[in-house]
């Protein structure tokens, strides 16, 4: 039988940062505008798809990133840095080839229905949205936030997956980039749900009303996201 | 029944214990017996991982379709990446400290990480859903034993070291955390509607299950300890079974069943 307490005690840094990583994961997903299939008709603000998609999507960007960066250094600032710009590029790339489809194809303005006036640019939008809808596009602070939100959420998964690569082991580098990776996905998708039951549908970024209920997700990720990090620092100290 | 729901429980014609007992029993010895039947008979047993997973699968496919029904307020699909993300922390863990005992350990875990996110999406996110703790804690389970039983039929073995270097360390555990996610979550992704009947979505479960199956018989061709056609040819006989069966069930569902050709050939005809 392993040394559960001592593995515990040895890697209790690395067991702090994964919990922090998963509730960064849970309020990130919070920030990135997702409308769902009603964006997909142009009927909602947003990405015309889930939060799950979108958060897997911008943290496994992040993961990669950060596992590239890993062979180069071990310096965690650079790490952290590398996975919340990977997800940081991947979501803004989403989002303007997105907003390109809607105002190009679709022939939408982007504007949400939810302010008068965008919090960041200042302009009217109620006067461009269409009859019935809930807005249409990715507005500018809509952009913002969703830009904020992949940067967290790459941080999260950066600081997971450094954690899990760095717990004590007698495992191989293979094996272990292994492991560390899928026990990483796991906790990422674990903490992308969460929060997607917390928003329920639709979100426009940081000006929506359902962003004030992140602290319930935060929370929640936090308790659960605690356990998975003692599960596999212990899978992974123990070999 | 997506975006907000409706409510309410859905009507099932095998009640959900049996589906448990089912998964559960039939999962664990399938995991047990693939690796027992593969190290003193032949490696040619490794198929019976395959059947674990599926039967893993199907009744992973039930909770879903019990809890989604309710409505979620967000797409089904999260909730099969829900149960491979809970299924594979448990299931490495389980198998990492478990020798022999690993799938009992790697279940229990699983379901305790279950139980735990349905109690926080109950109690602390309010989602008000009666049955969410256990169904959290089945989908867990199910998920955590479909990537046992997919890992042991690519492998012959449940034992750590093995589904570490052929699985994990080679990233086909990627191909099972799709694989085996798509097959939790699209039975009912693909039936749900005011006319989804259970037997019509399980049967997409297990033939999503047997197609997991087949690629995982693919994936055995590169390993020493398993057979890879028995897998592979067994895998087709039941995906080929299923799909017939579902294809019955579409026809006994559907209003009207009628053939309307084909395309008229060129411009003309289709004015």
């Amino acid at each position: 039988m392993i040394d559960i307490a001592g593995i515990l005690i040895d890697n209790i840094m690395f067991v702090a940062l994964i919990t922090l990583g998963g509730v960064l994961i849970s309020w990130s997903v919070h920030f990135v505008p997702v409308g769902g299939a009603p964006a997909a008709m142009a009927q909602a603000t947003g990405i015309g798809t889930g939060t799950v998609q979108l958060a897997a999507g911008a943290g496994l960007t992040g993961l990669v990133t950060a596992g590239a960066m890993l062979n180069a250094t071990d310096s965690l600032p650079l790490i952290l840095a590398s996975g919340a710009v990977g997800a940081m590029i991947m979501i803004s790339v989403t989002m303007i080839v997105g907003a390109w489809v809607y105002v190009y194809g679709v022939g939408v303005p982007p504007a949400s229905a939810k302010v008068d006036y965008d919090p960041i640019t200042k302009y009217r939008q109620d006067i461009y949205v269409s009859q019935g809808t809930e807005g249409h596009g990715i507005p500018t602070v809509s952009f913002v936030s969703g830009v904020i939100g992949g940067g967290l959420g790459g941080l999260g998964g950066a600081m997971i997956y450094y954690s899990l690569v760095n717990v004590t082991t007698g495992l191989s580098a293979t094996n272990l980039i292994g492991l560390a990776s899928i026990f990483a996905v796991g906790i990422f998708f674990v903490n992308a749900v969460i929060p997607s039951y917390n928003i329920g549908g639709t979100i426009e970024g940081f000006h929506d009303p359902k962003f004030k209920r992140w602290p319930k997700a935060v929370i929640a990720s936090l308790i659960v996201t605690f356990m998975c990090s003692i599960v596999g620092v212990l899978a992974i100290g123990g070999l | 029944m997506s975006a907000g729901g409706s409510g309410g429980g859905a009507a099932e014609a095998i009640p959900q214990n049996k589906l448990i007992a089912f998964g559960v029993i039939a999962g664990l010895v399938g995991v047990y017996l693939s690796h027992y039947l593969v190290a003193y008979v032949s490696t040619a047993f490794s198929f019976v991982g395959g059947l674990a997973a599926i039967c893993a699968i199907v009744w992973g496919g039930a909770a879903v379709r019990r809890v989604a029904s309710y409505g979620l307020g967000t797409g089904v699909p999260s909730i099969g990446m829900l149960a491979l993300g809970m299924g594979v922390v448990a299931s490495m863990f389980g198998l990492a400290v478990g020798g022999i005992a690993g799938p009992v350990i790697a279940l229990l875990s699983a379901a305790i990480i279950g139980l735990v996110i349905g109690a926080l999406a109950n109690r602390v996110i309010g989602m008000g859903i009666p049955i969410m703790e256990q169904s959290m804690t089945e989908i867990a389970s199910a998920g955590c034993l479909a990537i046992l039983g997919l890992s042991a039929a690519m492998t012959g073995t449940f034992l750590f070291d093995a589904v570490l270097n052929n699985v994990v360390a080679t990233g086909y555990i990627a191909v099972i955390f799709i694989a085996g996610g798509l097959a939790i979550l699209h039975p009912f992704n693909a039936n749900l509607g005011p006319d989804e009947k259970q037997d019509r979505t399980l049967m997409t479960g297990v033939e999503k299950g047997a197609i997991a199956m087949i690629i995982a018989g693919i994936v055995a061709t590169t390993t020493d300890g398993a057979a890879a056609t028995p897998t592979i040819l067994i895998g087709l006989f039941i995906w080929y079974i299923a799909f017939e069966q579902y294809r019955k069930y579409v026809d006994r569902d559907a209003y009207e069943v009628t053939g309307v050709g084909l395309l008229p050939a060129d411009e003309e005809g289709s004015e």
